[in-house]
């Protein structure tokens, strides 16, 4: 089952290649802030399935808001001239080590 | 069961974490500031061999100056027309000359800047040393040189980011204005009530005027093309 998740992830990859998209500068950021919350999201998706406490709602719900509240909270940064996408950062960078070191406890005791 | 559906959103979910993360990275790569590296780099290469162009082609219009003026010294016939020519020569800056005159000396100022305060007030601008060329050339001046860049009919004093191009050339700070006429004349010129010389004490900006016996300027250092312009049928 993992396999076919990364297999996914690299499917998604070659797609995101060949896609003609090109972000214009100024949202590079936002965009970035968005990939790590849905990074952030994914590991813990991951980690609750693995502590078989994996709810499709929530995990759903948590990519989508997620990732857009992190892009949301970056725009508004720039805005105010604070730099707010540092919160999401720190808080999504702190979870997903957390969420890495859960699943790492998880697989070494299961094997 | 649940579980089942939970793997399917995760692999969803993947996907398209795998098609931002791709989108993402094809965005740093070509983001604008590599193009701009390497776009410098090249402009700077670029800039240098233009530099050593200028600078030879420049040594060769002196050089062929000179051969020129050696001809025409050499035909005694024609020593009316020389006279004429050397007039003319010099009226278009195409002559070094010398003789008495005034040597303003412009530098930004050495005052710290206030937090209030704005820094470009405190620094010498193209249109402080377009002023004081304009009111010498009010007061007489016969020729006139910043930072031994010869002012010609064509030259222009112009800002470039953050240096001044005379004569296309880039100057900096301290600016040297030499200028031939009657010094006294001139220094009053510059230094009357309202002028441009209080303007810029004002602003504590340095500005020395010296009368000088002997002020030197150099003759104009590339050659005078006309593209354009010819004479016209009488």
């Amino acid at each position: 089952m993992w396999l076919l998740t990364f297999f996914c992830l690299l499917i998604g990859v070659l797609i995101g290649f060949q896609l003609p998209i090109l972000l214009p500068v100024i949202y590079v950021k936002y965009m970035s802030i968005g990939v790590l919350a849905a990074l952030d999201s994914v590991f813990g998706g991951i980690r609750a399935y693995m502590e078989d406490s994996f709810d499709n709602i929530i995990f759903i719900s948590g990519f989508v808001t997620n990732t857009l509240l992190a892009a949301g909270l970056a725009y508004l940064g720039d805005r105010l001239g604070l730099e707010l996408y540092l919160a999401a950062v720190i808080v999504f960078g702190s979870r997903l080590f957390q969420n890495l070191g859960i699943i790492r406890r998880y697989l070494l005791k299961k094997y | 069961m649940r579980n089942k559906s939970g793997q399917i959103s995760i692999m969803i979910v993947c996907l398209i974490l795998g098609i931002m993360l791709a989108v993402q990275f094809k965005n740093t790569q070509n983001s604008d500031l590599h193009l701009r590296g390497a776009r410098s780099d090249e402009l700077l290469f670029t800039l240098n061999n233009v530099t050593q162009e200028r600078d030879s082609l420049a040594r060769e219009v002196i050089s062929l100056r000179e051969k020129i003026a050696s001809v025409q010294n050499n035909n005694d016939a024609t020593a009316g027309i020389q006279d004429e020519l050397k007039k003319a020569n010099m009226a278009a800056g195409l002559l070094a000359v010398e003789g008495p005159g005034v040597v303003v000396t412009l530098n930004d100022s050495t005052r710290t800047v206030q937090v209030d305060e704005d820094p470009n007030s405190y620094i010498i601008h193209d249109k402080d040393i377009l002023r004081v060329v304009n009111e010498l050339k009010a007061a007489g001046a016969e020729a006139i040189s910043v930072n031994n860049e010869r002012i010609i009919a064509m030259s222009e004093i112009r800002c470039a980011g953050t240096t001044i191009l005379v004569n296309s050339n880039k100057i900096g700070p301290p600016f040297i204005i030499r200028a031939i006429g009657d010094p006294q004349i001139l220094e009053s010129g510059l230094a009357i009530k309202g002028g441009i010389v209080e303007e810029l004490k004002y602003y504590s900006l340095q500005v020395q005027i010296q009368k000088n016996d002997r002020v030197e300027i150099p003759a104009y250092g590339s050659a005078v093309k006309f593209n354009f312009s010819k004479p016209k049928k009488q």
